[in-house]
């Protein structure tokens, strides 16, 4: 175990995907195969290191009390009021997102292995490439190579979605990138701002994430209307970045044509990973550097959480295309993780940092299998499809289990999640607020329970429509407009009698139609998201209790400054350690 | 401090070289018949180089010219842009020259040479003046050998308008120009830039000061914008840019900004520290945000690619118009600073993005028409004009397309490019203008946070036309394949300044450090040589009237 340091370590786990990137564009002259090999090697070896050095933190018993792990620290740009650094090092928020960027990684590698013919080279390259800049943005330690990260993760997928993706891809493409670019140039003046305030105030020049939150407890920015309501200001361009990332409603409306438009590869990226970079933004720099302001919002941003689980329900729910209701779950469920964020106590930041992973993993493998579905019947029309679980019951065996953890059914993570969120709001709600506030907080409340109804609701009843019921055979051609008009034609067709009446079926295509179930490859793709979701749910506390000691330091300060908004005592800190079912 | 002549001709060596560079194109095109007059200006220009490395700042000597920081900077950066554009200019004349096979336009190239190596020393004059005839004589050596090669390129009517208009704007802006200058003769007395500056600080509060100097700096400022592309001297460049050659158009883009902008941090450096800098922050923090606006929202509605990018400019003169408001605003030494600094990393950053970027345009050359092998004789080819003409470039010419993509997301400010970098500094300087005071509305504070925010929503507004470009060139198919006849040349220049960007992508550092070393130089209290000169400056004022 010691034979190099964590430090290099975690630059070689950065560096891998970079490297691997280098190895496959090398290789595109020997065709599509080596290419996808290589990348697929190269992801395993960045996930295989990635998870040593995890299992590294998790050996170190410094880690559990929040001090970062594995530091490295490179001079950049120093130079009179600039101390940029390339530093990087991993702590208890991080840690799991770091994983999850490299496991999601490997499989936005698999779920592409059949589904991209064209120019595959660029493909995997852009992946491994938006891989690195993944890894690098949970890893970074300072303001503006978090903010590289953060902003240079667009370029791979602006290009994976424009050049890969569906009918529409290039006005998604575009619109993903502005609508985000929007967003994050105020993130950016924002943390300009807050370095600038403690360069001011401190007459040291730092863009050190961890100097600066210690540096802004001992000099806040002002929260008066003498102070300009600077910290306010400061908070609110934060958030810009921060919630079209999430994305928060009304802030989501890049999100469903991203999704819907991106190649399977780009959408597990995206919805497992991006989106919560601005969760991770909220909990690294808005929550500890901002405390006033968090608690000013905080009630706001509740509601907002419950009106994205709601409105996202509810738009899922009349969807016909599968894989953009699995976007707008994405924006319900992204809602709880908002409302978890801002109830402000342990028990729902904890849990809330947890439905991150949860969240990654079940919508990763949601989107993966959409995609799977979409390359054996060229369609995600909900209404054209039917009977899959009698094709492919392994698929449908995967759809289902991602589909429960998504719904929060107990024994999986997603109940974990749910269930803490829910638990923490409602403990907020009954005794953490002022009186005032108390109705609206347990309305609220009880909205999001509501809303895991819901959620229920519309993935179950599209879970009956397309795997079970009456068998359809969906036209194999790629026009959508075709075969929604003719999957509601084929309605009287049961069982296998749909195969004939179609032209153009050769025998070849009803061989690779008997046996359409997932293949090695897709296998290996949800095998190991599945694995983690049962572990999760199984094991809550394994993944718990890493990460408990830096969220508790990340959001303490707005905790209590909330608390005093509030004139209540803090919730008791009753973490369900390992009480979990 | 005596200065004899003979120094002055050792501080001025790298600008006689240049000359003598010059002459020995205009010659030998002329009397033997020499046919790579291009490879001559590369030949003269790194010379110059190297003359310039054995320079040193020398900021104590003051007769007429200054050598300090800032004029190194400017030197080198003059020098590289020089060099890089001369490829681009080149395009295929090096080749055809090599292989002395018939190629376009070759009897004119010794002439062009000539004339770009001219350009280039009055402009690097212009860094060193140190006197307000030496600085207008050097934007006069800028200004004409523009005109003549702008109306050398193109021949058709299109080219003379672009030729025509550009002449007789530049006129007026000289004009205009030579007004302010007249203005800070008559406050100071002298023609020394360190007398003027002394005798406008001791007599800040007299008449004539108050009077002269706001008219002084408006009449320079608009002297300034026409060179930069800025409101409300910007309307010319898409015709002039969309009338001439990729090469000339990358010329008009970078070097007279460089230009623009040396006059305007001179001139904030000067006059910033005087009685009432209030009305000059204030008018640059309003061009800075109009500039950038105005040629962003221009750019949105343009098909023409060249027209497009001279949209980009007038934004990019926006943008460079930020750090010099923030200098101009005489907040602390460190903001002042860092306003300059900031200006000249990001002028610098941009012009290796822009020549990049046209360098590519001009190596594409042309594309096939639309064509079927059945269908009778082949078209001919056509420019390529527009953006449509870019379609398909990733499957087509994908080394080009990738460059012009790095370019663009450059240009748009993408981390890490130097683009990027170079907003982060200006951004900085922007928010850090009287950092520690609260915001109260019309505070010189409220109006530098405003302006910083108008940089990035400009930055995200920007990024949709840098984006359709690529857009173009990696989402769409085409049938057409670009020719790529624009000459090897301008193929070398692009992959150079792609190397560029690649390196200060991952190490901004160096060029960051020398753009601050010049910034700090044109602050006095910073530069602790300044306490020393202004004791010569300060006899000559004595002398003066």
């Amino acid at each position: 175990m010691n034979g190099f340091s964590p430090s290099t370590h975690l630059l070689l786990t950065i560096a891998a995907p970079l490297v691997g990137a280098v190895v496959a564009w090398v290789l595109g002259s020997r065709g599509t195969s080596a290419v996808r090999q290589s990348a697929a090697v190269t992801s395993c070896v960045t996930l295989a290191l990635a998870g040593w050095l995890i299992v590294r933190f998790l050996a170190e018993p410094a880690t559990a009390s929040g001090l970062p792990f594995a530091l490295v620290e490179l001079p950049w740009l120093t130079e009179g009021i600039f101390d940029v650094r390339f530093s990087l090092g991993l702590d208890g928020l991080s840690l799991w997102m770091f994983g999850l960027a490299a496991l999601l990684s490997l499989t936005a590698v698999l779920v592409s292995w059949d589904a991209i013919t064209d120019r595959p080279v660029g493909f995997y390259v852009l992946l491994l490439v938006l891989e690195a800049a993944m890894l690098g943005v949970f890893a970074a330690r300072d303001v503006v190579l978090f903010y590289v990260f953060f902003e240079f993760t667009l370029v791979p997928l602006f290009f994976l979605i424009g050049i890969w993706g569906h009918d529409e891809r290039r006005r998604a493409a575009v619109k993903f990138f502005i609508y985000t670019l929007a967003g994050s140039v105020f993130t950016f003046l924002g943390l300009l701002a807050i370095v600038l305030w403690h360069t001011a105030h401190t007459n040291t020049v730092t863009f050190d994430i961890e100097a600066l939150t210690d540096g802004m407890k001992v000099h806040p920015l002002p929260m008066t209307a003498a102070g300009g309501w600077l910290q306010m200001i400061v908070f609110l361009a934060l958030l810009a970045g921060f919630a079209v990332k999430v994305p928060i409603v009304p802030f989501h409306t890049w999100l469903p044509l991203a999704h819907v438009e991106a190649p399977t590869g780009g959408s597990v990226d995206l919805a497992g990973v991006l989106l919560k970079l601005g969760i991770y933004g909220f909990l690294r720099f808005s929550m500890p550097m901002l405390p006033e302001a968090t608690a000013l919002a905080a009630p706001w941003l509740f509601g907002l959480g419950v009106a994205g689980i709601i409105y996202g329900g509810l738009v899922a729910l009349v969807q016909t295309d599968l894989k953009r209701l699995i976007a707008y779950s994405s924006v319900s469920h992204m809602g709880y993780i908002v409302m978890g964020l801002f109830a402000l106590t342990p028990v729902a930041t904890e849990g809330a940092t947890l439905q991150l992973v949860n969240h990654g993993l079940s919508s990763a493998g949601l989107f993966a299998l959409v995609g799977m579905i979409y390359e054996r019947f060229h369609t995600r029309n909900i209404a054209s499809l039917g009977g899959i679980a009698s094709k492919a019951p392994w698929l449908a065996a995967f759809f289902m289990l991602f589909t429960f953890s998504s719904i929060g059914l107990p024994g999986l993570n997603g109940f974990v999640g749910e269930f803490m969120i829910l638990a923490g709001s409602f403990q907020r709600a009954w005794s953490g607020v002022a009186a005032n506030w108390q109705s609206a907080y347990l309305a609220m409340a009880l909205l999001a329970v509501g809303g895991v109804v819901l959620g229920a609701w519309y993935m179950l009843w599209a879970v009956e429509r397309v795997f079970f019921g009456g068998s359809r055979e969906p036209p194999r051609s790629h026009g959508h407009d075709s075969s929604a008009a003719h999957g509601g034609h084929s309605q009287g067709h049961g069982g296998h009698g749909g195969h004939g009446g179609h032209g153009g079926h050769g025998p070849a295509d009803h061989a690779a139609h008997d046996r359409c179930d997932l293949r090695w490859h897709e296998l290996a793709a949800v095998l190991p998201l599945a694995v983690f979701c049962l572990w999760i749910g199984l094991a809550p506390a394994t993944f718990l209790a890493p990460a408990a000691a830096s969220v508790r330091k990340a959001t303490a300060a707005s905790s209590a400054a909330f608390a005093a908004r509030m004139h209540t005592t803090e919730p008791a800190a009753t973490v369900a350690q390992a009480q979990m079912p | 401090m005596n200065a004899t002549s003979l120094d002055t001709f050792a501080l001025l060596a790298p600008e006689i070289v240049l000359v003598l560079a010059a002459l020995v194109a205009y010659l030998g095109g002329a009397f033997v018949g020499l046919r790579f007059g291009w490879l001559v200006a590369a030949a003269g220009i790194a010379t110059a180089m190297i003359v310039t490395r054995g320079q040193s700042p020398n900021p104590t000597f003051s007769a007429g010219v200054t050598i300090d920081a800032f004029s190194m900077f400017v030197r080198w950066t003059v020098l590289s842009l020089g060099l890089l554009l001369c490829f681009v200019q080149a395009g295929d004349l090096f080749v055809s020259a090599v292989s002395r096979g018939p190629g376009l336009h070759r009897g004119s190239t010794c002439e062009e040479a000539g004339t770009f190596l001219l350009l280039l020393t009055g402009l690097s004059l212009v860094g060193v003046a140190g006197d307000l005839v030496l600085l207008f004589a050097g934007l006069e050596l800028v200004s004409i050998p523009t005109y003549i090669l702008l109306a050398l390129k193109r021949t058709d009517a299109r080219g003379q308008e672009a030729s025509l208009k550009y002449f007789f704007l530049s006129l007026v802006a000289s004009a205009v120009f030579l007004y302010a200058l007249v203005c800070l003769y008559g406050m100071g007395g002298s023609t020394d830039l360190q007398a003027i500056a002394a005798r406008i600080r001791s007599e800040a509060t007299s008449r004539t000061v108050q009077t002269l100097l706001p008219l002084a700096a408006g009449l320079a400022i608009v002297g300034a914008a026409f060179r930069l592309a800025a409101v409300p001297m910007h309307f010319y460049a898409p015709d002039v840019y969309e009338g001439t050659s990729p090469g000339n158009a990358a010329l008009l883009s970078t070097l007279p900004k460089l230009a623009g902008i040396v006059i305007l941090a001179r001139l904030v450096a000067l006059l910033s520290p005087a009685a009432s800098p209030d009305l000059l922050w204030r008018i640059m923090v309003m061009l800075a945000a109009v500039t950038m606006t105005v040629g962003n929202v221009m750019a949105l509605g343009q098909r023409n690619l060249r027209r497009l990018l001279a949209c980009s400019s007038i934004a990019h003169a926006g943008y460079l118009l930020v750090g010099v408001a923030a200098a101009a605003s005489g907040s602390e030494t460190a903001t002042v600073a860092g306003g300059f600094s900031a200006t000249l990393f990001y002028l610098a950053t941009y012009a290796v993005a822009t020549i990049g970027l046209f360098g590519g345009i001009a190596y594409l050359g042309h594309r096939w028409p639309e064509w079927t092998s059945g269908g009778g004789p082949r078209p001919p080819r056509e420019e390529i004009t527009t953006v449509e003409d870019l379609d398909g470039l990733s499957a087509t010419n994908p080394v080009a397309a990738f460059a012009i993509a790095v370019f663009l997301l450059s240009l748009a400010g993408i981390p890490p490019l130097p683009g990027f970098w170079g907003k982060l500094s200006l951004a900085f300087a922007a928010l850090g203008v009287d950092w520690s005071a609260a915001i109260t509305a019309d505070s010189r504070r409220a109006w530098f946070v405003g302006l910083a925010v108008v940089l990035v929503l400009n930055a995200a507004i920007a990024s949709a036309y840098y984006l359709r470009v690529i857009a173009a060139m990696y989402f769409k198919s085409t049938k057409r394949g670009v020719q790529a006849d624009g000459g090897l040349a301008a193929g070398i220049a692009m992959l150079a300044c792609l190397v560029v960007v690649g390196a200060v992508s991952i190490q901004p550092r160096g060029l960051f450090v020398a753009a601050s070393r010049a910034g700090d130089s044109l602050v006095p209290a910073a530069a602790p040589a300044a306490g020393i000169s202004s004791t010569p400056s300060d006899s000559l004022v004595s002398q003066g009237p």
